[in-house]
């Protein structure tokens, strides 16, 4: 660069890499670096206290959710309970049943609060929703209210239970003595699965002399569902079966062993089947029972006063029906008791109608009069006799036929036509005609009751028994009903123990035993039922030192039998009247070959 | 409809019209996905268990009383850390939100309102936008103790019941009445609660 003659000349700039000059890299020797002192360590390392997590909720609880349908009954146009809340006043109970006395109620004392009905849920039902759905249900009386449904008559708080014990099975036996009203409460339960959908086809089957009984107590409980009633000739009963807009139909045993066939073939089946006096199927080879058994159905209902008629073998062949392969006959009657227990549900008189006239009982024991002993006596030595002489030869037979004709005799001698037992009946029906009251008189025998209304004419005596047609008896019922000459109704155990309604009379009279107690209480409860008046007196003869006493004792027996399945409680030292009985009511030894039952 | 020993072959009906079940187990979700269906009630409750813990149900019914839908929860068991550290709050957060705001949420209809029988059970009302009111009956004399005092000012009676608004909701005495009416008319509005204690012991036996 040259500055001397003040002219800027372009100056080249040259780096020190261009003139390949040797480059020293120049280190300051001086240490600037402090000494650090020498560090004195201590532990620090000592472990942080621990800490305890307390949740605070703050996690939701799970939750569990269960849907219901709506109720595809129509709501109600006033509920009945309207009227009270716009009162807010106490709920208004539910009206005492007009047939039943309120004995001891004071007009001044408040109204017990009312009872309400809950629909439990069959101990068969296992999953958790549905039990939920009959656990949050309204109670019984809630819904009836809400349905308006009317009843002709207001209920017992029983038939309450009896009705939410029907609803939620699929298999049930209503079991209740004769007279609680088992097809009220049948009718009730159908007519409420019927309002809610879960039954479009009921079947009701019963003895062919319940059918008019069955319309008329449908008519009256369920007064808005269609009825038909399965009878006629063939054509017409297939057409009866296949009306489709029809909910409940009727038929007789008689008819549906008839139509077993004609079912199949229609292809129908049942929502809801229901046997009415469903000890008829208890023999489960009869052809009854197969029929009954064959048709398809979703529910199946048994309503019988006596499911343990002589055994209970007798309840094995219902549960047949109700819940196939429930119960055996090989289980003892307690452990068949609590197998049978969530399904069946058995009421007695005296358990649920505390304010019910009371049940007198009086058993007249009678002495054969002198010519009516001697007949007895040789009749049955000469029985007994040939019995002896048949030896292992004897069969049931021979012997039920000694039996019959030894209480033939006790009701009438059959020379002379002499009856110790008629002379006591006719002095008690002098004062029971006198005083306006009406009485039931049963026998075994039609023939008896024959010549019972020849004696007992001057007392109005009409007859009503199997020989007699439909419109006869129905007839009979009408006049002794009504008519106030008539103060006697002769009755056979087998017409007339089933399904009559005769609480108006005040007496019965069982002129000869049958051969098991629950049909003689059937025969009672025709008198001695809901809408009973006065106290019911029971009058059972008995001869003395005969066959009727031992029978009578056997009888004692198999009462216990029933109870103790239907209770649960300790097996009975003997049950039924089998062969054995039969032969050890004349001290006879049964021979080994025999081997069917008596009764 | 699963029934044991069932008869082969045969297709027992469903009880009562059929059920839907929703039967999954699932947390609660913040309270807002219900939506507007037939007119219900809703009824909510717990059973304290004294082995298990605090049980909550949530019934919600038609007008007639008869049952739509029901949520129940796991049982929540408190903790003595709990009590201490909650103090005086913790019914009002247990009731209130840990359970009633739980199962409020399950709902998937929308109620007319909520109505509990246990006072703690009023909080929920933080949780919701449903109107809570709380039930006790009419005919006992007892009165709303001092710790819903705070939550109700106002009650009327219908049928046997008092109902007491939550404070809240004291403006909407009247129309609050009004739409109990119907339901009252079917059913004594203490009575769901019965229900739904029965399905919650129920629970606890299965």
């Amino acid at each position: 660069m040259a500055a001397d003659s003040g002219e800027i000349r372009p100056v080249h700039s040259v780096r020190a890499a261009e003139l390949a000059l040797p480059q020293v890299a120049v280190v300051p020797r001086v240490d600037l670096r402090v000494a650090r002192p020498a560090a004195l360590r201590f532990p620090i390392d000592v472990p942080r206290p621990p800490v305890t997590r307390i949740g605070l909720f703050d996690a939701r609880p799970v939750v569990q959710s269960f849907r219901f349908q709506p109720s595809v009954a129509p709501p109600p146009a006033v509920p009945k309970r309207a009227a009270h809340v716009a009162a807010a006043s106490a709920t208004v109970p539910l009206a005492p049943p007009s047939e039943e006395p309120q004995a001891g109620a004071k007009a001044d004392s408040p109204d017990p609060p009312p009872k309400r009905t809950r629909i439990a849920p069959p101990a068969d039902v296992v999953k958790l929703s549905e039990r939920f759905f009959y656990l949050l249900q309204p109670d019984l009386e809630t819904i009836l209210e809400t349905s308006s449904l009317e009843f002709p008559r207001q209920p017992f708080p029983f038939q309450f239970d009896g009705m939410a014990f029907l609803m939620p099975r699929h298999g049930a036996v209503l079991a209740d003595e004769m007279g609680l009203g088992k097809s009220m409460q049948a009718i009730s339960s159908i007519r409420l699965l019927v309002r809610s959908g879960e039954a479009r086809r009921v079947l009701v089957v019963c003895p062919k002399g319940l059918v008019s009984n069955w319309t008329r107590e449908l008519a009256d409980w369920a007064p808005e569902i269609l009825v038909a009633v399965i009878e006629g000739d063939q054509q017409r009963r297939r057409w009866q079966w296949s009306l489709a807009d029809v909910p409940v139909k009727v038929a007789n045993y008689e008819v549906l062993v008839r139509d077993r066939d004609l079912i199949a073939e229609l292809g129908l089946s049942f929502d809801l089947m229901v046997l009415d006096e469903a000890q008829r199927i208890k023999n489960r080879s009869s052809q009854t029972s197969e029929a009954v058994r064959s048709v398809p159905r979703r529910r199946s209902w048994a309503l019988t006063g006596t499911p343990v008629e002589n055994s209970s073998d007798d309840l094995v062949g219902v549960f047949e029906f109700i819940a196939p392969g429930h119960l055996n006959e090989r289980m003892s009657p307690k452990v068949m008791g609590a197998a049978a227990a969530d399904h069946v549900l058995r009421r007695t008189k005296d358990k649920v109608l505390k304010d019910m006239p009371p049940r007198l009982n009086r058993d007249e024991r009678i002495e054969l009069s002198v010519e009516q002993r001697e007949t007895y006596r040789r009749a049955e030595e000469e029985g007994v006799l040939r019995l002896a002489d048949l030896g292992q030869e004897a069969t049931i037979q021979n012997v039920f036929e000694l039996v019959l004709r030894l209480k033939q005799i006790c009701n009438f001698d059959t020379f002379t036509g002499e009856s110790a037992k008629l002379d006591c009946l006719e002095a008690d029906l002098e004062e029971i005609h006198a005083s306006g009251k009406k009485a039931l008189v049963f026998s075994q025998w039609v023939e008896t009751l024959g010549r019972l209304r020849g004696k007992l004419s001057r007392f109005g005596a009409l007859e009503y028994h199997g020989g007699m047609s439909t419109a006869a008896r129905d007839e009979a019922i009408r006049q002794f009903k009504h008519e106030k000459q008539h103060s006697v109704l002769l009755l056979s155990y087998g017409a007339g123990a089933v399904g009559l309604n005769l609480q108006f009379s005040e007496y019965v009279f069982l002129f000869d035993r049958w051969w098991n107690p629950a049909v003689e209480d059937q025969a009672i409860n025709r008198a001695h039922r809901i809408g009973a008046a006065g106290a019911v007196t029971v009058t059972r003869f008995l001869s003395a030192n005969t066959i009727e006493e031992r029978i009578d004792e056997v009888l004692r027996r198999k009462r216990d039998l029933s109870d103790t399945i239907l209770s649960q409680a300790e097996a009975p030292a003997a049950s039924g009247l089998t062969q054995d009985d039969l032969f050890a009511l004349f001290k006879l030894v049964p021979p080994r070959s025999a081997s069917l039952r008596a009764a | 409809m699963e029934r044991k020993g069932a008869a082969a072959g045969k297709q027992p009906l469903r009880p009562g019209g059929g059920i839907e079940r929703s039967m999954e187990q699932k947390s609660a979700e913040p309270a807002g996905g219900t939506a507007p269906g037939p007119r219900s009630y809703g009824f909510l409750t717990a059973v304290e268990s004294g082995s298990h813990g605090v049980f909550g149900g949530y019934l919600l019914v038609d007008p007639l009383g008869r049952p739509l839908e029901f949520h129940c929860t796991a049982p929540v068991k408190v903790s003595r850390a709990q009590q201490i550290l909650f103090g005086s709050t913790l019914q009002s957060h247990l009731h209130g939100q840990q359970i009633g705001g739980t199962l409020l949420a399950e709902g998937t209809v929308t109620p007319e309102m909520v109505l509990t029988d246990l006072e703690p059970m009023l909080h929920v009302r933080s949780h919701t936008k449903l109107p809570v009111a709380f039930v006790r009956d009419a005919t006992s004399g007892a009165s709303a103790s001092a710790g819903a005092s705070t939550l109700v000012t106002c009650s009327f009676t219908i049928g046997n019941a008092t109902v007491s608004p939550h404070a809240t909701d004291a403006s909407r005495e009247v129309d609050l009445r009004v739409r109990l009416e119907e339901l009252a008319a079917a059913v004594d509005l203490r009575e769901p609660f019965e229900r739904i204690r029965a399905a919650i012991d129920e629970a606890q036996r299965r």
